[in-house]
């Protein structure tokens, strides 16, 4: 969707135009947004605020809530279990993301050139992100088998021992880790098209009869040129690595030991499980804090680089 | 590099993207219509040997699959309508009339994007345990009425169409309703679109909180019987499936998806190039 300024600015200044034909105590304006209003209240918003409120208290299931301050948050910091949560969490972004990034871009420019057959390519590519989540964890879970997966034989074939994946406390968050590359990288494929297919093709011509050579063209024109969805792009990815749950849940519910516990697999045991609504609510809050702090993070950054090139 | 080879290169490239793209999904086909000594064979065999669908015949026996997914498709088809609805009119509002309150309220609306929504689940968990809709296809449907990113889409679809369109039919006396129906949803077609593919793909993939408000398997839905009944995680015990069995269940449930995809891509992939980048 495109929108011009020039475009937006019109649709203002006739939109006024059309209120004063109205009068401006028309109630149809309030008409329209009240359905959506009453969902957004009920439904989003209202428990957002709620959610906030029952991370002060100490609600158990049936018990009424009582207020206890930041009890639950002192609490998380003895807290063992929320701890290998927190950490895995950490971990499996940071090697998520830059893994997603970098394959994903990789891809899109492999798959961008204008030969025959490159949405082959692309329908391929994009094809696991539309199978759902629980699926792929039981597909995945069967491929990462010790004894008859398919990985460990083609490993076997070149001469890797078998490796354990899943049964394994050092190496189960890594089997997590490749299913969500594999899962996921063709949605950041199909982003990243969209932003090449932005760029100028004048520019490439430019660069070349400068001199340029495929690096720098990547370097110099490529890579300014897709800031914008550069920075899209690692947004997403980052708020949907830190609120992996799903593939994990099938595949390992967490395990072995704690090696794979996340923390929105935390909030669901602790929530659901063991009923405690305060506590579960209060590490659903620290997840809140890292997503703002993380995109605050981004958004300087971004702007600090913008400004650099200026 | 010559062109030529630059040719055989790429095309090997291709090859080898498509192959590892697709390796875990012929895989799963391939191994659910082995028999299970078949599977439990070590050396790797795509073609299977002996092939059954026994499997596929006892999971849908043993196992109400074409309950979970009737439960997935309606409520999934329930909740894009009630989303087409709501934010339709609501991305107009904000788009086209001016009332009081209209640029505080639209940016609480899309703050709420960034807090994740397992801080909502709780509260709202409570709400329906208070309503007594758990266990209901209401507690499945209605939240997704609360859809954020659709208000936003149709917003910035609706303030792309030139309003001299609209101040026509104003003039002639046309309500504003009127207006928005008869003018401006025939234009707003890829909009509507890309919307209702997103909101059905979102309700159709949903887990966390089918998984938590769901227990019986009239109202459960097809990733949640899935990942209940069909995961091979060590220790689980729920599921005591095969693996010939789960994988058919996995197929079973994948291939829908799959078909749809491939007869409706053009607009699937606008509609996710559009809320990440254009929107």
């Amino acid at each position: 969707m495109r929108i011009t300024p020039s475009a937006a600015h019109r649709g203002e200044a006739t939109a006024a135009q059309a209120t004063k034909s109205l009068g401006h105590h028309s109630l149809t304006p309030y008409l329209f947004i009240l359905p959506f209003l009453v969902f957004f209240v009920l439904f989003r918003f209202g428990p957002s605020l709620a959610g906030l409120g029952i991370a002060f208290t100490n609600w158990q299931a049936v018990r009424p809530p009582q207020f206890v301050g930041f009890a639950n948050f002192q609490a998380m910091l003895r807290d063992p279990l929320f701890g290998a949560a927190f950490t895995n969490t950490i971990f499996f972004v940071a090697i998520t993301v830059p893994a997603l990034i970098i394959i994903s871009l990789g891809l899109a420019i492999f798959l961008n050139r204008a030969i025959r057959g490159r949405s082959i390519g692309r329908l391929a590519v994009f094809m696991p992100y539309v199978v759902m989540s629980t699926v792929v964890g039981v597909v995945w879970t069967w491929i990462l088998d010790k004894d008859f997966g398919l990985m460990n034989a083609y490993l076997n074939i070149f001469g890797i021992q078998d490796v354990p994946w899943l049964v394994s406390e050092s190496t189960a968050l890594f089997g997590i880790i490749i299913t969500t590359v594999w899962w996921t990288v063709g949605y950041n494929v199909v982003l990243f098209l969209a932003g090449l297919q932005d760029i100028p093709g004048e520019l490439y011509e430019a660069a070349r009869i400068d001199g340029a050579r495929a690096w720098a063209q990547f370097r110099f024109v490529t890579l300014p040129m897709l800031a914008p969805t550069t920075f899209l792009v690692v947004m997403l990815t980052v708020i949907n690595s830190f609120q992996v749950f799903d593939q994990a849940y099938v595949m390992t519910g967490g395990g072995p030991g704690t090696s794979t516990l996340t923390l929105v697999q935390y909030i669901y045991t602790t929530s659901f499980q063991f009923q405690k609504f305060g506590y579960g609510s209060a590490i659903a809050m620290i997840l809140f804090v890292l997503l703002v702090l993380v995109a605050f993070i981004q958004i300087r950054a971004y702007r600090q680089g913008y400004e650099g090139v200026e | 590099m010559s062109k030529r080879t630059s040719r055989i290169v790429w095309y090997a490239g291709l090859v080898f993207i498509v192959v590892l793209a697709l390796a875990p999904l012929v895989w799963m086909l391939s191994t659910s219509l082995k028999p299970e000594r078949e599977i439990i064979s070590t050396g790797i065999r795509w073609i299977p040997e002996s092939p059954t669908i026994e499997h596929f015949t006892e999971i849908f026996t043993k196992r109400p699959m074409t309950q979970w997914m009737f439960n997935s498709l309606f409520t999934a088809t329930a909740a894009t309508i009630l989303v087409l609805v709501l934010d339709t009119l609501a991305g107009y509002a904000f788009a086209r009339l001016r009332f009081r309150g209209r640029g505080v309220l639209f940016i609480i609306i899309l703050s709420m994007l960034f807090v994740p929504i397992q801080i909502t689940i709780i509260p709202l968990f409570i709400l329906f345990t208070r309503l007594g809709l758990t266990d209901t296809y209401w507690a499945l449907i209605l939240p997704v009425g609360a859809n954020v990113t659709g208000v936003f889409l149709m917003r910035q679809f609706f303030l792309s169409i030139p309003a001299e369109l609209e101040e026509a039919a104003r003039v002639d006396g046309a309500s504003t309703l009127r207006i928005l129906v008869s003018i401006i949803l025939p234009l707003a077609r890829p909009a509507l679109t890309a919307v209702a593919i997103l909101t059905f793909l979102f309700t159709w993939n949903s887990f966390l909180w089918p998984l938590i408000v769901t227990r019986s398997d009239s109202v459960r839905t097809l990733p949640v019987g899935i990942a209940q009944f069909l995961s091979l995680r060590p220790g689980m015990v729920q599921g005591q499936m095969s693996i010939g069995q789960s994988m058919a269940g996995a197929v079973a449930a994948a291939l829908p998806p799959i078909i749809v995809f491939i007869v409706l891509q053009r607009y699937i992939i606008e509609g996710i190039s559009r809320t990440g980048l254009k929107g």
